[in-house]
C-alpha cells in the first residue's frame, strides 16, 4: 500500500504522541503470531467478506449510534472536494490483511468530531484528528464484526491519521476494494476497505 | 447513588469524553472522572487513587486493555472493584480473553448510552 503525497501532509499516530513506528512493529508482529495460530480460510467465504452491504451497514450503525445522525451511501456523480482533506487508516491483519480508511474534507472532519464531541471546532486540531481516527477504528471494527470469522481472526492496528491537501491512496493490485462514498447532513466522506491478502 | 469514582482509560480523548457523557446519561450524575491515556497510566493512577469502577479500551499502544487488566490483578491495585472493557473487538474469543482477564463487563463500539447503563449500573449496585 503506497501513499502518494505531492504537497506537505502530516501522519500521525491520530495525537498519540510518538513511537508509532513501534506500535506499528509490535502490531505487526502480534499478526505473525495470530496468523500462525489459525488453520482457518476466509477464502471459501470471500463472497460474504466483500458484500459492500456490510459496509454500508457498518457505517450507518457508526454514525447512528455515535453521532446520532442518519447517513445514506451516495451514489450520484462525484462532487467537487475540499483541497484540505483528513484521512484515517486503521489496517487489518490475520486472516485478511489491508486497511479500513476513512477520507473526508476539513469542514466535514469538523462536523463529524463535533457532533461527536459536543464542540465547535474553526480547524482540524488534535481532537478532530483523534475522532476521526476513532471512527475509523469503529468503522473497521463494525466492518470486519459482520463476518464471524474475520472477527475472531483478523486484529485491528490504532489509527494513523493524515491531513494535508492533494494526496492519494494507491493500493496495487488489491485482492479487492471497496470504496464507498456517504452522506449526512451537508458532508460527505468516503470509506474504502482494502484487502491486500487473505488467506 | 454516592460518589461514584470511575477510571476511564482510552488512547482517544474523544473516546474518554464520550463514555464519561454516557455515564452521566445512564444517570450517574454523582461521577468523579480520572482518565488515563493508556495502561501503564492507569496503574499509576490506581496506586495513588481509589476508584469504584474501571472502564478500559482494549487496543491501546505501549500496553493493551487486556495487560492493563492483568496487571491490575497481578498488583491487587483495586480490588474488588469492577472493570469493564469497551471496544471494537466483538469476538466471542476477545470476550473470553476479557473475562478471563478478570472483566466483568463487556461493551462494543458503537454503543449507546443505554447499553453503557444497562452493563454498568448492575455492576455498581452489587458491589
Amino acid at each position: 500500500m503506497i501513499l502518494e503525497r505531492s504537497v506537505c501532509c502530516e501522519a500521525e499516530s491520530a495525537g498519540r504522541g510518538d513511537g508509532s513506528v513501534n506500535k506499528w512493529q509490535s502490531w505487526a508482529s502480534g499478526n505473525k503470531e495470530r496468523e500462525q495460530a489459525m488453520a482457518l480460510s476466509l477464502r471459501d467465504s470471500v463472497h460474504l467478506v466483500s458484500d459492500p452491504r456490510n459496509l454500508d451497514t457498518s457505517v450507518e450503525e457508526v454514525f447512528h449510534l455515535m453521532l446520532g445522525v442518519n447517513c445514506r451511501r451516495y451514489t450520484g456523480p462525484a462532487e467537487a472536494g475540499e483541497p484540505e482533506s483528513v484521512t484515517a487508516m486503521v489496517g487489518f491483519g490475520g486472516l485478511l490483511s489491508g486497511a479500513c480508511v476513512f477520507r473526508s474534507g476539513s469542514s466535514a472532519a469538523m462536523k463529524i468530531a463535533a457532533h461527536m464531541t459536543g464542540m465547535e471546532f474553526q480547524e482540524v486540531d488534535d481532537t478532530v484528528k483523534d475522532g476521526i481516527g476513532e471512527i475509523c477504528n469503529m468503522l473497521a471494527g463494525a466492518w470486519k464484526g459482520k463476518v464471524p470469522d474475520l472477527a475472531a481472526n483478523c486484529g485491528l492496528s490504532i489509527p494513523a491519521v493524515i491531513t494535508g491537501r492533494d494526496y492519494n491512496l494507491h493500493v496495487q493490485a488489491p485482492e479487492f476494494k471497496l470504496h464507498h462514498t456517504y452522506k449526512f447532513d451537508d458532508a460527505n466522506f468516503e470509506v474504502t476497505i482494502i484487502c491486500d491478502g487473505l488467506q | 447513588m454516592s460518589e461514584v469514582r470511575t477510571l476511564i482509560v482510552d488512547d482517544s480523548s474523544v473516546m474518554r469524553k464520550i463514555v464519561e457523557r454516557s455515564l452521566r446519561q445512564a444517570g450517574l450524575d454523582t461521577l468523579v472522572v480520572f482518565e488515563a491515556g493508556s495502561g501503564i497510566d492507569g496503574l499509576e493512577l490506581l496506586k495513588v487513587e481509589h476508584v469504584d469502577l474501571i472502564l478500559s479500551d482494549i487496543n491501546m499502544p505501549s500496553m493493551d486493555g487486556l495487560e492493563f487488566l492483568r496487571q491490575i490483578r497481578a498488583q491487587n491495585l483495586a480490588p474488588g472493584v469492577p472493570v469493564v472493557m469497551i471496544t471494537t473487538e466483538s469476538s466471542e474469543e476477545h470476550v473470553k480473553q476479557a473475562i478471563l482477564a478478570g472483566a466483568q463487563g463487556y461493551i462494543r463500539k458503537p454503543f449507546t448510552p443505554e447499553q453503557v447503563k444497562e452493563r454498568v449500573l448492575p455492576l455498581l449496585h452489587a458491589a
